[in-house]
């Protein structure tokens, strides 16, 4: 009967599924940065990729072709990821190597799901001096390290140098930025009555992160204590209202994008949509390459650090590492986690090409970080780049409450001392909780 | 005698056991978990009602459950309507009546992931059609996914479009139990096209309408990934659903215990659900005797 | 699917109405398949390329060299037909089970079994994820498959169809020296092919787009369903090979369920007719 042949075959391919004839170690490496197989589907260039995505693509290719020995898995996760590795984790069964935002860490740390790397990166050759301070910072937790940390990411103002010429924004070559928010708004303006665009492009749709970041930024630049303790969050203060009601003008007088996610607003910018695009320091390789190019709408292009608005100058900043995740593993598999490792840890200046700072102190003095445009303008940014305190956990589920809250204020839908109150109740809710 | 018996309890036996370990232990489970502070980790505390008296003191739990109501009534009356009037019109036998058919149904096999990637870059006001059809027209591009006011009514669109297929062949399946006598009848009586359509076809399609009704809100209560695909449930949770807020508490905020409490809220919604369609159905076939 | 009463020609509104509604139907499929057959960097610029040439099946060699859709393709092929082949035959046997045979405690469990009618599955699916976790049975074609087979539904639906077929005939064919299984298979089982026709529909739908599950249960790649592969691709947009590839990946992954609801699309509307007439 059809029936029993459809359960043949179905059995057949079921078991054909479950049984592995592979006797090598697995490794399962679990990243965001993006998916971007049609362009470098197999290539082990790393030296040839460009952006985030082209380079931890080509780097894991070619460490599957260097080492035959290992089952290398991939898993690309929608950033950020981390709903995805909980659940992996509550399934119990975790990937081998995840990417994670340094200050996620302590979350999983503190709930004892992170394997502590010391011995793994001392097998790996690799010691804590060799680290930079940033880098220290974001990964040691209790003591140990937790994380292998491979970039310092920060937030700056990427620039169309043309369109700031247009407005008269331009001083000896560089763009003129403000000093303080009532300069901010009357450059805004001008540039909009010069240009007809946005000053600011912002990619404020279903990007929470990024409200938060200059929340923060701007929190600490005015020496303000966001968390006063373990299980407090402090937000609805006079500090924290100012800046939010900066940005709620700003989207009121239409002085910055209002609709647009972090894809349109990529493009919107490499379009000539605007002046002023603040997001990472992922952009600027793509950026450069894009004014370099001449066929892009972007004519001129600078980046700089996030302008002193308030108080001294100060960047909110964090960073990516690779972690391990708790799990029984082989002497094996354990041994192929110490090759990657170390693996990594030779790449780590192909990954400044991105635009972010080396987690390496090698790198970060070689010429071939310095020579590459544009990284003396944000140097200052790994000095005054402060993170988060370090006991403060569930930072990502955090960054979410507040960002859903800051997302009400500045389009206007909540007022901005309601908002803040509502986030500093959430965030205190949940931090009661753990 | 005895041999019989018990061969009759093994046909039903895998199916039992099946269902009593995959339904109703975890369900049995999940009521347990509820009353403990329990993180996603298998950390344990007992706290009796506390998660449900949080719950209820939450307004961001309100606020989805406001969201999933709007949701359910922006969807389930205008996709009744609509898979109605296309039933009444592609019920005939044409060959064009079942290629449209056909057409109307086949959104329907697609999968929840396709439909939100097709329906992003419709919807999107930048790269989308609907943006590149409205500035043709010299019109500003509405901003679906980020306008609060606008992502909900977003969220439905996309729903029906997708969901149009199964309704209708309901109805098209009701149309087709109406007895042609009666029809018959009607045109000898005089009866023009409303009122047959009044008298007879409305009033014979009574359970199949509240059964299209019920699944309907059924499925809209329990809306999920649409909204975490399109949306992610923004701007500041506007469009956020109950069964996406359920996702969040757990798997981003690891409160389990927290979260199942929601669910078992969601379950009792939908019982309550049933329990009308029942009451109504019945009912119905009394007034009717 | 006639009428005689109504077989007279469309008035011009409802046709009209039906043509528009076709259009939105179809409108958003086009614009698909239009984008995929674009170039990346074209489309970056201005999506409004898609509505001219050149086009391109560069997007689709990308898919077949550089990703992973194929094999996530064939995952969902295999956890749909494994779901639908296991309900049908779980619930063949329950709904012959209730509906013919005594046994005890066979109306208590018969309304047991109704009672699961009631529990939604995101009532469970925590508590299930803890479960299988602690079992080890995430990440493999089984914990894909098994939480769909407790589907009180087919089982109610299965036992009113046992019950519509005339008792004679197996008592007939017991006299005639029959086993019980027997009879099951080779007389009541064939006569029930409409049911399980709409039941495995429905089944297969159901676990062609099931989300949820595939999403907290697969922990790696090579176990996604396409419903969870596609899901990191589109949320990560900006950071792919660009919208033509997406909307390529889209097309590839539908084109299969498509092709065999062309095919099959008689008996699909049969089946779904039969749902309602119960």
């Amino acid at each position: 009967m059809k029936i029993k042949l459809l359960l043949a075959t179905l059995g057949a391919i079921l078991l054909s599924g479950c049984q592995s004839d592979d006797e090598r170690p697995t490794l399962v490496v679990q990243r965001f940065f993006g998916e971007c197989g049609a362009v470098y589907g197999k290539s082990i260039d790393v030296g040839k990729a460009e952006t985030e995505c082209g380079i931890v693509t080509t780097m894991l290719n070619r460490f599957a072709a260097e080492n035959p020995d290992i089952n290398v898995k991939v898993n690309i996760v929608a950033w950020p990821g981390y709903a995805q590795l909980s659940a992996q984790i509550a399934a119990g069964d975790p990937p081998d190597l995840v990417t994670m935002h340094q200050s996620v860490i302590s979350d999983y740390q503190a709930r004892s799901l992170l394997e502590p790397l010391d011995e793994m990166l001392a097998d790996a050759g690799i010691t804590t001096e060799m680290l930079t301070p940033a880098g220290q910072r974001g990964t040691i937790k209790d003591g140990r390290l937790y994380a292998l940390p491979w970039d310092t990411i920060g937030r700056l103002w990427h620039i169309n140098t043309a369109l700031m010429a247009e407005a008269g924004l331009m001083r000896n070559g560089k763009p003129l930025l403000p000093r303080n928010p009532e300069e901010l708004i009357d450059h805004a303006r001008k540039f909009k009555a010069a240009t007809g665009k946005p000053y600011l492009v912002q990619a404020q749709v279903a990007a929470p992160d990024y409200l938060v970041a200059n929340l923060y930024t701007y929190l600490l630049a005015q020496n303000a204590v966001v968390f006063p303790d373990a299980r407090h969050i402090r937000l609805n203060t006079p500090e924290a209202r100012k800046i939010v009601g900066l940005y709620r003008t700003l989207n009121e007088e239409k002085l910055t994008t209002v609709a647009q996610d972090f894809p349109s607003a990529t493009a919107n910018f490499v379009n000539g949509g605007g002046g002023i695009f603040p997001t990472g320091t992922w952009m600027i390789g793509p950026y450069e390459e894009a004014a370099r190019s001449g066929t892009s709408a972007l004519k001129g292009y600078a980046v700089a650090p996030f302008p002193q608005l308030w108080g001294q100058s100060a960047a909110f900043v964090d960073g990516h590492g690779w972690v391990v995740p708790k799990d029984d593993r082989s002497s094996a598999e354990r041994k192929a986690i110490v090759r990657f490792l170390s693996f990594l840890a030779r790449y780590n200046s192909d990954w400044t090409r991105t635009g972010h700072l080396p987690a390496f102190n090698a790198v970060l003095s070689s010429s071939s970080f310095t020579q590459q445009p544009h990284r003396r303008d944000i140097a200052t940014m790994a000095a005054t780049g402060q993170q988060l305190p370090g006991f403060v956990q569930r930072q990502s589920a955090i960054q979410g409450l507040i960002g859903e809250e800051l997302e009400a204020a500045v389009s206007g839908v909540k007022p901005i001392d309601r908002a803040l109150a509502d986030a500093e109740r959430r965030v205190n809710e949940l931090l009661s909780q753990i | 005698m005895m041999e019989r018996r018990v061969s009759g309890m093994v046909f039903v036996l895998p199916f039992i056991g099946l269902y009593c370990f995959l339904l109703i232990l975890p369900f049995v489970m999940g009521l347990w978990i509820s009353f403990h502070r329990a993180d996603l980790f298998g950390s344990r505390h007992w706290v009796g009602l506390d998660n449900y008296v949080r719950l209820f003191a939450d307004p961001v739990f309100y606020q989805a459950m406001g969201t999933t109501f709007t949701l359910a009534v922006l969807i389930v009356p205008a996709l009744t309507l609509i898979t109605l009037l296309l039933a009444l019109a592609l019920n005939r036998a044409s060959r064009s009546a079942a290629i449209f058919r056909g057409l109307f149904f086949s959104s329907s096999v697609l999968s929840v992931t396709i439909v939100t990637l097709i329906w992003r870059f419709v919807l999107t006001p930048d790269s989308g059609l609907i943006a590149k059809l409205l500035t043709a027209m010299g019109i500003e591009p509405l901003p679906f996914l980020s306008d609060p006011n606008l992502t909900v009514p977003a969220l439905a669109i996309t729903t029906i479009w997708w969901g149009l297929g199964l309704p209708m062949m309901l109805f098209l399946a009701g149309l087709q139990q109406i007895p042609q006598d009666m029809y018959e009848a009607a045109s000898l009586d005089g009866a023009n096209r409303w009122t047959t359509f009044f008298r007879i076809t409305l009033p014979s399609l009574r359970r199949t309408t509240i059964l299209v009704i019920m699944l309907q809100t059924a499925a809209q209560l329990q809306i999920f990934g649409q909204a975490q695909l399109l949306t992610q449930g923004g701007p500041s949770g506007s469009s956020r659903p109950i069964v996406l807020y359920i996702y969040e508490v757990a798997f981003g905020r690891w409160e389990l215990g927290y979260a199942i409490a929601a669910a078992e809220v969601l379950l009792l919604l939908i019982l309550a659900l049933m329990l009308a369609q029942y009451w109504l159905s019945t009912r119905g076939e009394e007034v009717q005797r | 699917m006639t009428t005689a009463a109504h077989n007279n020609r469309l008035p011009l509104t409802a046709l009209f109405g039906v043509l528009l509604g076709a259009a939105i139907m179809v409108a958003p499929l086009v614009w698909t398949l239009l984008l995929s057959l674009k170039s990346n960097s074209e489309l970056m610029r201005d999506s409004s390329a898609a509505f001219s040439a050149p086009y391109t099946l560069e997007n689709y060699r990308a898919i077949l060299v550089g990703s992973d859709v194929p094999r996530w393709l064939l995952n969902s092929i295999i956890v749909s037909l494994g779901t639908t082949a296991a309900v049908l035959m779980l619930c063949s046997l329950a709904g012959y089970g209730f509906a013919r045979l005594d046994f005890p405690f066979r109306r208590t469990l018969f309304v047991f079994v109704l009672l699961g009618l009631a529990i939604p599955e995101q009532a469970v699916i925590l508590p299930r994820h803890q479960l299988f976790a602690t079992l080890g049975w995430h990440n493999s074609y089984p914990g894909l498959i098994l939480p769909g087979l407790a589907a009180p539904f087919g089982v109610f639906f299965m036992t009113q169809y046992f019950r519509a077929i005339p008792k004679d005939l197996d008592e007939a064919a017991m006299l005639d020296g029959a086993s019980r299984l027997d009879v099951f298979w080779r007389i009541l089982l064939p006569l029930t092919l409409p049911a399980q026709a709409t039941l495995g529909v429905f089944t297969f739908l159901g676990s062609w787009n099931d989300y949820w599950w595939p999403l907290i249960s697969a922990t790696t790649s090579d176990k996604y369903t396409l419903t969870v592969g596609l899901a990191a691709a589109q949320m990560n947009y900006a950071q792919t090979s660009g919208l033509g590839f997406l909307m390529a990946q889209a097309v590839f992954a539908s084109i299969p369920i498509l092709i065999v609801y062309i095919i099959f699309q008689k008996q699909i509307v049969q089946a779904m007719a039969g749902a309602a007439v119960r």
